[in-house]
């Protein structure tokens, strides 16, 4: 997939213009999902840049501001200006660009934006048709209104740190095994998505209304509303969840995720209809036709013995071996895809997944489209802007030395 | 602000929710939550919904009484039809033509079978906004691949992200790959409704579950396909940041979560935790000998932590100006302070489970309103849809219920 070519498509949120005051992952994949989409989004950076220009990855693992792959990722489809907000053209600048935009969206801390003079109740005023959103990490009411939180904090008090590895991984050892963040930006990409979709109906609701919208995004209730399966649990039923490999976390066994010959698996066998399946898939090993693992309650009873059972036969074949079984006996075994494979796959290369991003001269994959729609396709307008890019194409000359 | 109550964005959008589990209707719940008119459309003869646990005390297996139901429908309206019937198949295909957007998640070729597919609805009402959701999505080699959360957290390379040092691939908590896809699921939907408005043009929206993953780890499949590198399963520590981890605190199973971003907060965790030996230890000077000696580091850093509660070391930090918050349990999200005070923790009380806690949106707006209203009881609405929208004659749908297409 070539990028040049396609700048003539134009998206189904073509018309919206965005003024994005983003730093990291949040605010910036919030006016990514808009911008990708079709709606004209400018970038301001401060002088030092997004920070996300310094976390890479870098070809060959040399720091580059202009190769940084987060950075790429994250900002594609945006036009890019440097502004101070600290200084009074800067200031000046940005109300420029805010007074005809439709969308402000901002994950930079409150003090900042009031410093600026940009604090929410100000733009609401200044401009009332303007749908202003801020990503804070936990919103601007309470009393951790004013506390730090990034990324790891925000997960970690979202509930999903906590619960994992979580089913039907789980820890053999709560204190060996702490609760765990994925290496990657997880709380900053959920915020950014629900920031992005509540900014979009207020959009839908601004065509009512004919006034803009406040909308008030927290990063930790954004991770949590997506634990909305366990948050039910405890609301009807109660009790304390532990992240510990028991019958009470997992449920009928076996339902595992095991170590096989070259990877991972599970092996989700919990009625009785499904351990036929499976005991046939073994061959009809002696062991599991006697009375400790014949019947549902034995099974669970008797699970260690059962795990290391199933381990036993899983060392002995393939991820690849094991989830052809998957066809054989309908069960939903399920194997581990290294990000290699992934990229590699069939399913893929198929659907786009990944498409083509150019960092430093060198050619590399970036996840595509999060969804694909059929009419108003995802598309890949512009390469992220170099630093202060667009300073003289936006704000003039005089602008352009502004940074 | 005045009393008068708040516009809904959503109001005057309709969506058919023929979705299963999660990903679909929780697509559909915020939806619901901010004005659409949301149908779910259920049959009495596969009560997949509302039988399972968890239900409100006493009243084991009352279909009224299902806690997953009550919450991932509320604000819903429910229409009973057994789609098994070619009748009940015509009503929903009717609804289709009656309605702005349709969300499923059946497996791939279920509703193609059941002749409700795009190909047909599509042609019956050009402006509908169709979203698709399959574990892989609704095209390519594994379409038909049956996907649990646990394997779409396998596949779409966020397991290869998550582990402690050195250890093996391990699966996210929960089960994020619903919501989350139930989340982008909204979005093409709000995109979708833009186009349309413009173009008079609805379409069919594509949605893999993996894919919705995918956007999770950016950096691991460029640094894979940019480096030729394999991601490097490192526990809780960061590339750039140290210390960055969950800390056992005094008391069992408690922890905090920390996050240092630089030298000055460096410096001040430090001092706020009486530790300032460190200060003057060269290897801890700067971000780059943190990295090296992370593992000394981080126990140093837990040697504190295991002797403060959890509270303290979070208000120490903070004070002092660093990232620490405590890690919250699911069970603890309702009471959670800071969550109740955003609004993001709601009551809905229900005739027949009584009042429950659920959390809602994650954001708060100040011209637009949202309203958390109860879920619907079984088949409440079917006789008002039925005869309202689709203007269907009360001897027709006698007729209909006696043939127990209405069940």
């Amino acid at each position: 997939m070539n990028i040049a070519p396609q700048i003539s498509a134009t998206g189904p949120l073509a018309g919206l213009s965005v003024v994005e005051l983003g730093d990291g992952t949040a605010g910036p994949y919030a006016a990514k999902l808009l911008g990708d989409f079709g709606a004209e989004v400018v970038k301001i950076e401060g002088p030092e840049g997004d920070s996300t220009r310094r976390r890479g990855p870098f070809p060959g693992g040399r720091p580059d501001p202009e190769a940084s792959g987060l950075f790429l990722y994250l900002n594609i489809n945006k036009r890019g200006v440097v502004l101070d907000i600290n200084r009074e053209d800067g200031r000046d600048a940005l109300d420029r660009l805010l007074a005809p935009a439709d969308i402000f969206i901002t994950n930079l801390p409150m003090a900042r934006l009031q410093a600026a003079g940009v604090a929410p109740a100000a733009l609401r005023a200044r401009y009332p048709r303007l749908i202003v959103t801020t990503i804070t990490p936990f919103g601007l009411k309470g009393p951790w209104a004013g506390r730090r939180g990034d990324e790891l904090v925000t997960y970690a008090m979202g509930g999903i740190a906590y619960s994992t590895p979580g089913m039907p991984d789980a820890a053999n050892d709560l204190e060996r095994e702490p609760p765990l963040h994925p290496a990657c930006f997880a709380a900053e990409t959920i915020t950014g998505l629900c920031a992005g979709l509540a900014t979009l109906t207020a959009v839908l609701g601004r065509a009512k209304t004919q006034d803009g919208c406040y909308l008030d995004v927290s990063q930790q209730a954004a991770v949590a509303s997506m634990q909305h399966r366990d948050v039910t649990s405890h609301s009807y039923l109660g009790g304390t969840f532990n992240r510990l490999l028991n019958p009470t976390t997992i449920g009928r066994m076996p339902n595992f995720y095991l170590p096989c010959k070259d990877g991972y698996v599970t092996i989700p066998a919990p009625m009785d209809v499904h351990w036929e399946r499976l005991v046939e898939a073994m061959g009809n090993p002696a062991w599991a036709l006697t009375p400790e693992f014949s019947t549902s309650p034995a099974r669970t009873a008797n699970w260690i013995e059962l795990r290391m059972r199933l381990i036993n036969w899983t060392m002995t074949l393939s991820g690849d071996e094991l989830y052809g079984l998957a066809n054989q006996t309908q069960l939903p075994i399920f194997q581990f895809y290294p990000v290699r494979k992934l990229v590699g796959s069939e399913q893929v290369q198929a659907r786009n997944s990944v498409v083509d991003v150019e960092i430093g001269n060198r050619r590399a994959k970036m996840p595509g489209a999060p969804f694909a729609m059929r009419a108003s396709p995802w598309t890949l307008r512009r390469p992220a802007p170099r630093l202060g890019e667009h300073n003289a194409a936006i704000l003039g000359e005089r602008a352009a030395v502004l940074s | 602000m005045s009393n008068a109550p708040r516009p809904l964005p959503l109001d005057g959008v309709r969506v058919l929710d023929l979705g299963q589990f999660i990903a679909m209707p929780f697509c559909a719940l915020w939806l619901a939550w901010l004005g659409a008119e949301v149908i779910v459309v259920e049959s009495r003869r596969r009560l997949t919904s509302r039988t399972g646990p968890p239900f409100a005390p006493s009243l084991e297996g009352n279909p009224d009484a299902s806690g997953y139901f009550n919450q991932i429908c509320s604000a819903k309206k429910s229409c009973t039809l057994d789609m098994t019937t070619a009748a009940g198949r015509d009503i929903v295909r009717r609804l289709a033509g009656k309605v702005d957007v349709m969300v499923d998640n059946f497996s791939t070729g279920v509703l193609e079978k059941l002749g409700l597919g795009h190909d047909v609805v599509g042609k019956l009402n050009p402006g509908l906004i169709m979203v698709s959701c399959g574990a892989f999505g609704r095209s390519g080699p594994m379409k038909n691949a049956r996907g649990l959360h646990s394997a779409v957290n396998l596949f779409s390379g966020v397991a290869d992200v998550t582990g402690y040092l050195d250890g093996e691939p391990r699966i996210l908590g929960g089960v994020l790959p619903d919501p989350l896809s139930g989340t982008y699921g909204m979005f093409a939907i709000m995109a979708a409704l833009h186009h349309r408005e413009r173009t008079g043009q609805g379409q069919f929206i594509d949605l893999a579950m993996y894919e919705a993953m995918m956007t999770l780890i950016p950096e691991a499949v460029i640094d894979l396909t940019l480096n030729d590198a394999d991601p490097k399963r490192a526990g809780n520590r960061d590339k750039l940041k140290a210390p960055h981890g969950i800390y056992p605190c005094r008391g069992p199973d408690t922890w905090v979560a920390i996050s240092v971003d630089g030298d000055n907060d460096w410096r001040a965790l430090c001092r706020a935790s009486g530790r300032t030996e460190w200060l003057g230890d060269p290897r801890f000077a700067d971000a780059e000998g943190r990295l090296t000696h992370v593992g000394v580091l981080d126990a140093a850093v837990e040697q504190w932590t295991r002797g403060v509660s959890v509270g303290e070391a979070v208000d120490t930090l903070q004070a002092a100006g660093v990232a620490a918050g405590p890690i919250v349990r699911c069970d603890q999200l309702l009471d959670d302070p800071q969550l109740q005070a955003h609004g993001s923790v709601v009551t809905i009380d229900h005739p027949t489970a009584g009042p429950h806690r659920q959390l809602g949106l994650p954001w708060q707006m100040d011209s637009l309103g949202v309203e958390y209203r109860r879920a619907p009881l079984l088949g409440e609405h079917t006789h008002d849809i039925l005869t309202g929208l689709l203007g269907i004659d009360e001897a027709e749908y006698a007729r209909l219920e006696t043939a127990g297409v209405l069940s």
